[in-house]
């Protein structure tokens, strides 16, 4: 197959696309991975309750829903703490059976809930900017995928200010690092693995705001595959490793999209996969995996 | 606390053989029939209306003072017993045996997507229940060869006829207006894409159309066929690959949840202006909502529309239906839910005309039942069973999506077949035909 300049880089725009979505939810999922050394199953859930709060605002309000991102994220994080409270924080330490239990458990506890409170039906929301087009290296591209691809841009500098220049990010990074000597300097752990996990999940709210506004579809029990695909990412970039889930996002984005293009539409979960697999032979501890953050 | 145990252990044996002996004195007082619906999972707003509209149906047959059984000399009540498949395949087999082995029900009804179905389908064929099929689409169903379907029965569209009809229209109507508005010559042939869902139900008309094309020597050419897996929420490249293709029309055959992205992007994204077409489990009112201002001029194919209900006979009993449905659940009923209700009449019917619940002759009677077309147009506006594969025949028709500013969406108006025509098909201004 031929392909011209101005489709590749059409497929690109919808790779990077993609790549937002991914690399905010892995990011989440490694910052908590990172401090807590806990893998959340049900992190895609909390991209679904993201989507799900922006749909009940913009419902009640008719605000932007961009501007519902200072919704969705505080409500996410407080949801996150309460999680990390509840849940996690009586099973730490006993064992990884119980913490992975814990978070298949909360998948259906979650999807139920919200398919009581949403119903489980399909919900699409339309962007005030949806028919908005704009040129891009003369390719078109909707409005809302800039808009999508700034707020990703912007959401992982803050992201990265937080967790170089403010105290509470350096102690956090120092957890991290290493558990006991964080505890050994007097950080408060218990309180780094609440704000990691409030952060994650507010990140994953983050996400699913952005993919409700792009117009894709989403009903309670959508947040499994991209929660699968995340977790690959994780892997691929490294465990523990932001700029790793980073660069495994824009990885995973533009190789799904091209390999729709060029192979068709079923292939488009396998070669995220084979990419998993020729990382882990080719280097087992993920892109980024020995210099974690 | 050994005593106690003890006491409780009594207890709930004594409960369970309780139970079991209530069942047992039930059977043959009721018609129990079982609905395979998928109440929880994906397709749970499917399910429900598919449950829905069966306890409509029963409720009405029950009001009139239920089934004649002639066996028994006297009327008896249906009662409808849920069976979930959970959107699954291993759902789906649970509830299959569950309401076989547990709950002895007489008839099975119901069963949504050919993948669910399937997979329990050996399970109905090992205890011969009669089963009306009302949900899956695939010809496969009641054609298969390696399970015995011989109690089986399908009453939905399959995909060889959906996807023959539409392909139909296509060369009948869009093909010759393109040619003509655009000055092309008559014998130009109308470059069609085919984006279809990964699946048993998406290849069956992938295949539909192109055998349809190939035995009516029609004039349709397929430029582009693509896949996508199913539940697919991003349909940007795969349409950036359609729209390099240059196709006139493009033929989407997904479901409600994959077709409302697919036309969005395709329309807003990826700015394709062309025809798109919908396979008819989409006539839903969420598909108007969902899909907007970028539905307008696309088509969709039915057998049970909300907003278009064919002239004739039918239109009567159709009112009756989405009025009793709307003040007994609120809402509209969707086309699964529709074949269900006409499910549980056919069941009812059989029964009476077989005049027993036993099971071989009721089968027989589902074979041999001929009842006027109740809620969906049906050919020669009769409910029958072919003798070959147990299939029923649909009138299947065409409608054109029109936007309206009062109602902010867009309403449908029948454009196909001749004898069901509202209006005439429209070629919108923004159309763009496929390149030389």
């Amino acid at each position: 197959m031929v392909v011209s300049p101005d489709i590749a880089l059409q497929v690109v725009i919808w790779g990077l696309y993609a790549g937002c979505i991914y690399i905010l939810l892995a990011t989440g999922l490694n910052l908590i991975f990172g401090v807590m050394k806990i893998v959340n199953f049900a992190h895609g859930e909390l991209l679904m309750l993201g989507a799900f709060v922006t749909f009940t605002f913009f419902t009640i309000s008719g605000f932007n829903p961009y501007v519902l991102l200072a919704a969705s994220v505080p409500i996410l994080i407080v949801l996150g703490v309460m999680i990390e409270r509840l849940c996690f924080r009586p099973i730490l330490g006993t064992g990884k059976l119980n913490e992975i239990f814990i978070s298949l458990g909360l998948i259906y506890i979650i999807q139920n809930a919200a398919a009581i409170i949403w119903t489980d039906e399909w919900r699409i929301i339309h962007s005030p900017y949806e028919s908005i087009t704009i040129s891009v290296f003369g390719v078109n591209m909707p409005l809302d995928y800039l808009i999508i691809i700034i707020t990703t841009i912007a959401i992982l500098v803050a992201l990265y200010l937080f967790l170089r220049k403010t105290t509470l990010g350096r102690a956090m990074r120092a957890t991290s690092q290493n558990r006991k000597g964080a505890m050994l300097m007097g950080i408060n752990v218990e309180r780094m693995d609440m704000i990691s996990f409030g952060i994650g999940a507010g990140l994953a709210g983050a996400a699913g705001t952005l993919w409700a506004v792009s117009g894709q579809v989403f009903n309670p029990y959508m947040g499994s595959l991209p929660a699968i695909k995340a977790f690959a990412i994780v892997i691929i970039g490294g465990l523990g490793s932001i700029p790793g889930a980073i660069i495994g996002g824009l990885i995973y984005g533009i190789a799904e999209n091209f390999a729709i293009f060029t192979l068709g539409g079923a292939w488009k979960d396998a070669i995220s996969f084979l990419i998993l697999i020729l990382v882990l032979i080719v280097r087992p501890t993920g892109i980024f995996g020995e210099s974690s953050e | 606390m050994k005593k106690l145990l003890a006491i409780a252990t009594v207890l709930i044996i004594g409960f369970a053989l309780m139970a079991g002996c209530t069942e047992q004195q039930a059977s043959g007082d009721e018609l129990k029939i079982g609905v395979v619906a998928s109440m929880t999972g994906a397709a749970s707003t499917t399910g429900k209306d598919v449950w829905q509209s069966a306890v409509l149906a029963a409720d009405e047959i029950n009001a009139a003072g239920g089934v004649y059984v002639e066996e028994l000399g006297t009327k008896i009540p249906i009662r409808l017993i849920q069976g979930d498949d959970e959107s699954t395949r291993e759902g789906g087999q649970k509830a299959v045996s569950r309401l076989i082995t547990q709950d002895n029900v007489d008839v099975l009804v119901g069963g949504f997507s050919s993948a669910v179905v399937s997979a329990h389908q050996s399970i109905v064929a090992e205890y011969k229940v009669p089963y009306i099929i009302t949900g899956a689409s695939t010809p496969i169903i009641t054609r298969r060869d390696d399970v015995d379907t011989f109690y089986m029965f399908h009453h939905a569209p399959t995909t060889d006829d959906s996807g023959g009809q539409t392909t139909l229209f296509i060369d009948d109507t869009i093909r010759p207006a393109i040619n003509e508005k655009f000055g092309f010559s008559a014998d130009r042939p109308l470059k069609l894409a085919i984006l279809y869902q990964d699946s048993p139900y998406g290849k069956g008309q992938q295949d539909a159309i192109k055998n349809t094309i190939a035995q009516e020597n029609l004039n349709i050419e397929v430029v582009s066929e693509e896949t996508f897996k199913m539940g697919e929420t991003d349909y940007r490249t795969v349409l950036t690959s359609v729209k390099n293709s240059d196709p006139d029309v493009v033929y989407v055959v997904a479901f409600l949840n994959e077709q409302i992205p697919a036309v969005t992007q395709a329309r807003r994204d990826v700015g394709m202006n062309t025809i798109f077409i919908a396979v008819e489990p989409n006539d839903d009112p969420d598909y108007y909502s969902g899909v907007g201002r970028y539905g307008d001029y696309s088509i969709i194919q039915s057998r049970f529309s909300p907003y278009a209900v064919p002239k004739g006979p039918i239109e009567a009993s159709v009112e009756k239906f989405v009025n009793d449905f709307d003040e007994k659940w609120g809402g509209f009923p969707g086309m699964m839910g529709a074949a269900t209700y006409e499910g549980v009449y056919i069941a009812a019917r059989a029964v009476e005309d077989a005049g027993t619940l036993d099971k071989a002759q009721v089968r027989d009677a589902i074979a041999q039942v001929e009842m006027p077309q109740m809620v969906e147009a049906m050919k020669d506006q009769t409910i029958r069973f072919s003798d070959d594969y147990r299939e029923s025949k649909f009138d299947l028709y065409m409608e054109q999506l029109f936007w309206d500013d009062d109602l902010q969406e867009t309403r449908p108006k029948i454009v196909w077949p001749a004898s069901l025509k509202e209006t005439d098909f429209v070629l919108p201004d923004w159309f763009e035909p496929g390149k030389e």
